[in-house]
């Protein structure tokens, strides 16, 4: 086995960077913690579940996908390479190696997203399996487990009570990332701790069965009343993909962005001519629920939620998607009887 | 390297053309011949592409010409926002961005033989424009041709010189009507909301099939018409005009339910838009 | 009777008579609080109300949904109130159709309407109160030269990824189409990056001048941990100096930005 102390995590990340790997890991950021770029003093944490998702580094929240050089009325297209940093995610989540499922299925259905694609290859996906678990996280409830190897080149395992990880590769990237980090790794052996307890909350088949007879319901209305109408759930959501296309010009340059979109805004499906089709929050919020329990997994054949909770902890409102679900489960309960 | 799915490639305005206040077609050349015939290559009527200028952005309009003419495409839209004024402002010569064809088409293969009836309202008629000359280009293959369309106004009628063409011909059937209030003194075809003249002129559903293209408003009163006259609704076509960015299946705006309207339409009979969920139109 | 027992049997109570067709106040969901929308007096237990309570429910008025419940009852902290009171003087919501239930830090004032509940504030919160966390940060930063400062925001809206919860969370916030949805022209770039950034959140805090009541909820609701109280407080505090008025005073008062008059000072121009 390979070994890596459970203080000295910033060793590891170290010896990653010293082989070229730019490295991202969940970092103490004044309040928060983020995934963000490790550099030499960064303090690591292995214990919550950073506000924003390996998403980020895949799947950026703005991304020049065009360019032109413009001269009067005429416009030159300008080359625009993706972005392909070789990059380790050290320490994520597995919740969110699980939810690469869909973002690989979303950028690869026909067409072949190569600023996502490049961005993928280059990533090296190493989980952190969950030795705790707060009340938001609720993987267990849709098919996902706390030390799940799901999307995940490698993995860092909890082991002898808390004092190390066990660095196990699953897979090419993640021999070869073993490989690189073998200056901060100790050969030995080390009993793994058990993952964290997380309690089933709800039944997502029982779930995905309500909102394929319910679109009509009226309890859309009482379960979507907090909702404000921000983008903090998508934004922060694993999975969510929904972007935006917006130019940027000065009278020489015009630079092509994509950006992070959500359909909880009131303006996402807008016509020009007046007509929006989701009028008000509740259908949007239906919109959104069933987008991850009902239409990606019968597009994309993987449910569009992995439970890692994010958006019950970002809602200025408090909402979550556990909680929605569990109201479901109590109306699909009461109608059974 | 692969190529970028969201680089556009550069057209050349070659004609445009004022068709109703704010509305303008403006007729596209290629870069290229490779660009041109890998184009026609991929094109069939009812698909759609992304129209931009880089600093304005982009816009989703329906390709309005038929794949049976393959020097250019148009484009025929109206003036409301930030792209569609930098688009109309362009001039002969000048290039504009272009992405497509995307989408999915009307299976014309399947429909020889058969009676066509096309039903439009204003600035819908486009899309089913390019339907229109694909059929008239390959005549002798195609059953009887009935169009009703009608706009608000005498002057919203758009295409008004290919409508006189259509009129003249004698294996067409051109029914065309304005909103009660305006006609103009000179007007000669009829007066009344689209689906009330539909009613009217009870095309025969006999070996037929109808496409509709209208605001809500006008799909909303003809769907029952057609289906009292004996459409099924499975040959019954529209074309839906989501909001889009992407055009390709990845953005997510155009959702409808888990249909993606760029990928698996735009382009759908009228028995698969009941299978979606309603309040999400 | 305790405070939260007495707000319980208020909110049944106006329930009851009809006073209101809605209760909105806060439920608890663990360690965090979540606002209730309560039509049905036996809901009334799940009120709860402590400082861990930090969304502004006033924020909720504007919702279309919630029209049909009118006149609704709030649970309104002084800077809850004060939000009312700005709706009410900007048009945005009529005296009639609302209830206030307030409630202080530890006390429980009972129910009042919109008029009842200004004299309220008149006579037990008399002043705007910002956070604590906030008037030491502000201490720091002026302490800092004016490019320290300018480095402290620059990283500070580095994080902000435009999911406009702080604007979501305001009942300030309720332009049918906000400044950064309009793109004839784009006044404000949409892409989550350094230059729009900057000026989405200093936009917001100016478009907040005179009519923020220093509620919190959009810190709060920044998912970033992005401290803007800090722009909302030392703003403030500039209104208060050179206006000599605060927001939520008066439901009569004319918006101290939003409105001009002959007497209006020019010393500033030289």
């Amino acid at each position: 086995m390979k070994l890596v102390d459970a203080k000295k995590l910033s060793d590891l990340a170290a010896a990653l960077a010293a082989k070229g790997y730019r490295v991202a890991a969940p970092i103490q950021d004044g309040d928060v913690v983020r995934l963000k770029e490790w550099s030499p003093g960064a303090v690591i944490r292995t214990d919550a579940v950073p506000v924003n998702s390996a998403k980020d580094f895949l799947f950026p929240r703005s991304e020049i996908i065009g360019r032109y050089s413009i001269e009067g009325n005429d416009f030159t297209p300008v080359d625009v390479r993706p972005d392909s940093t070789r990059t380790v995610l050290l320490g994520v989540p597995p919740c969110d190696a699980t939810a690469l499922a869909v973002l690989d299925a979303v950028f690869n259905w026909d067409y072949k997203d190569e600023f996502y694609n490049a961005r993928r290859a280059a990533v090296t996906v190493v989980t952190l399996a969950c030795a705790a678990a707060d009340d938001f996280c609720f993987c267990t409830s849709v098919g996902g487990r706390p030390d799940s190897t799901a999307g995940a080149d490698a993995i860092l395992r909890p082991a002898d009570g808390a004092r190390k990880f066990i660095l196990e590769p699953l897979g090419e990237k993640g021999r070869a990332l073993v490989a690189a980090a073998a200056s901060a790794l100790a050969d030995g052996e080390a009993k793994a701790d058990p993952p964290a307890e997380v309690p089933v909350r709800f039944d997502a088949k029982q779930v995905s069965a309500w909102l394929a007879d319910n679109f009509e319901s009226d309890l859309w209305t009482t379960l979507s009343m907090a909702c404000l109408g921000c983008g903090a759930c998508a934004y922060a959501c694993p999975t969510c993909h929904c972007f935006d296309i917006q130019d940027e010009a000065t009278r020489q340059e015009s630079v092509r962005r994509r950006n992070w979109d959500s359909c909880g805004f009131g303006l996402f499906t807008a016509h020009a001519g007046g007509h929006n089709p989701r009028a008000n929050q509740s259908a949007r919020w239906r919109n959104r629920v069933m987008h991850k329990f009902s239409y990606i997994p019968e597009r994309f054949k993987t449910l569009g939620c992995t439970g890692c909770g994010r958006c019950g902890r970002m809602c200025p409102a408090g909402m979550a998607i556990a909680d929605i679900c569990s109201e479901i489960m109590r109306a699909h309960e009461a109608v059974k009887k | 390297m692969t190529e970028n799915l969201y680089q556009p490639m550069k057209m050349r305005v070659a004609a445009s053309r004022d068709e109703a206040p704010e509305v303008r077609t403006l007729r596209l050349e290629f870069p290229d011949e490779a660009a041109r015939a890998a184009f026609f290559v991929k094109y069939r009527v009812g698909m759609f592409g992304l129209y931009g200028l880089p600093g304005a952005g982009e816009s989703t309009f329906c390709v309005a010409s038929p794949p049976t003419r393959t020097e250019y495409i148009e484009c025929t839209f109206r003036r409301v926002g930030r792209v569609t004024s930098a688009l109309a402002d362009r001039e002969i010569g000048q290039p504009i961005t272009f992405r497509g064809p995307y989408g999915n088409a009307f299976p014309i293969e399947s429909w020889k033989g058969r009676n066509i009836l096309f039903v439009a309202g204003g600035i819908a008629l486009p899309p089913l424009r390019s339907v229109i000359w694909n059929i008239l280009d390959r005549r002798a293959e195609f059953g009887d041709v009935t169009i009703v369309y009608g706009a608000r106004t005498v002057a919203d009628l758009v295409y008004k010189d290919e409508l006189a063409d259509w009129g003249a011909r004698q294996d067409v059937r051109l029914v065309t009507t304005v909103d009660p209030g305006g006609e103009t003194p000179d007007w000669k075809g009829k007066i009344g909301f689209v689906p009330t003249v539909l009613k009217e002129v009870a095309p025969s559903p006999a070996s037929a099939v109808a496409l509709v293209c209208g605001p809500p408003i006008m799909i909303k009163f003809s769907l029952p018409v057609l289906k009292g006259l004996g459409f099924p609704p499975g040959d019954t076509y529209t074309t839906l005009e989501n909001r889009m960015k992407c055009g390709i299946g990845k953005c997510g705006r155009c959702n409808v339910g888990s249909v993606y309207v760029c990928k698996d339409g735009p382009v759908f009979t009228v028995e698969q838009l009941q299978r979606l969920p309603h309040a999400d139109m | 009777m305790d405070m939260i027992a007495a707000l319980r049997a208020d909110a049944a109570a106006v329930l009851a008579d009809g006073r209101a067709k809605m209760v909105i106040g806060y439920r608890a969901l663990g360690l965090r609080r979540r606002p209730v929308f309560i039509t049905d007096g036996k809901m009334a237990e799940l009120l709860v109300y402590d400082a861990a309570c930090t969304q502004n429910l006033a924020a909720y008025l504007r919702k279309s949904e919630l029209k049909r419940f009118r006149p609704m009852a709030i649970v309104a902290r002084p800077a809850v109130i004060r939000s009312l009171v700005v709706l009410a003087a900007e048009s945005q919501l009529k005296a009639e159709d609302v209830v206030v239930m307030a409630v202080g830090e530890n006390e429980y004032h009972g129910i009042r309407d919109l008029a009842g509940a200004t004299a309220l504030l008149k006579e037990k919160y008399p002043k705007l109160a910002p956070p604590q966390a906030t008037l030491a940060l502000l201490e720091k930063l002026s302490s800092m030269t004016p490019e320290e400062r300018a480095g402290f925001w620059r990283a500070e809206f580095a994080k902000c990824t435009r999911c406009y919860a702080c604007r979501a969370a305001c009942p300030g916030c309720y332009c049918t189409r906000c400044i950064v949805e309009k793109n004839v022209p784009q006044w404000v770039p949409a892409a989550a990056d350094a230059h729009g950034n900057y000026a989405w959140n200093v936009i917001r805090a100016f478009h907040q001048a005179g009519r923020c009541t220093l509620c919190g909820a959009c810190e709060a609701a920044c998912p970033q941990g992005i401290p803007l109280m800090a722009l909302n407080v030392r703003i403030a505090q500039d209104v208060a100096e050179e206006f000599g008025v605060q927001p939520g005073d008066d439901p009569a008062a004319k918006p101290v930005i939003g409105s001009w008059s002959a007497d209006d000072k020019e010393d500033f121009i030289r």
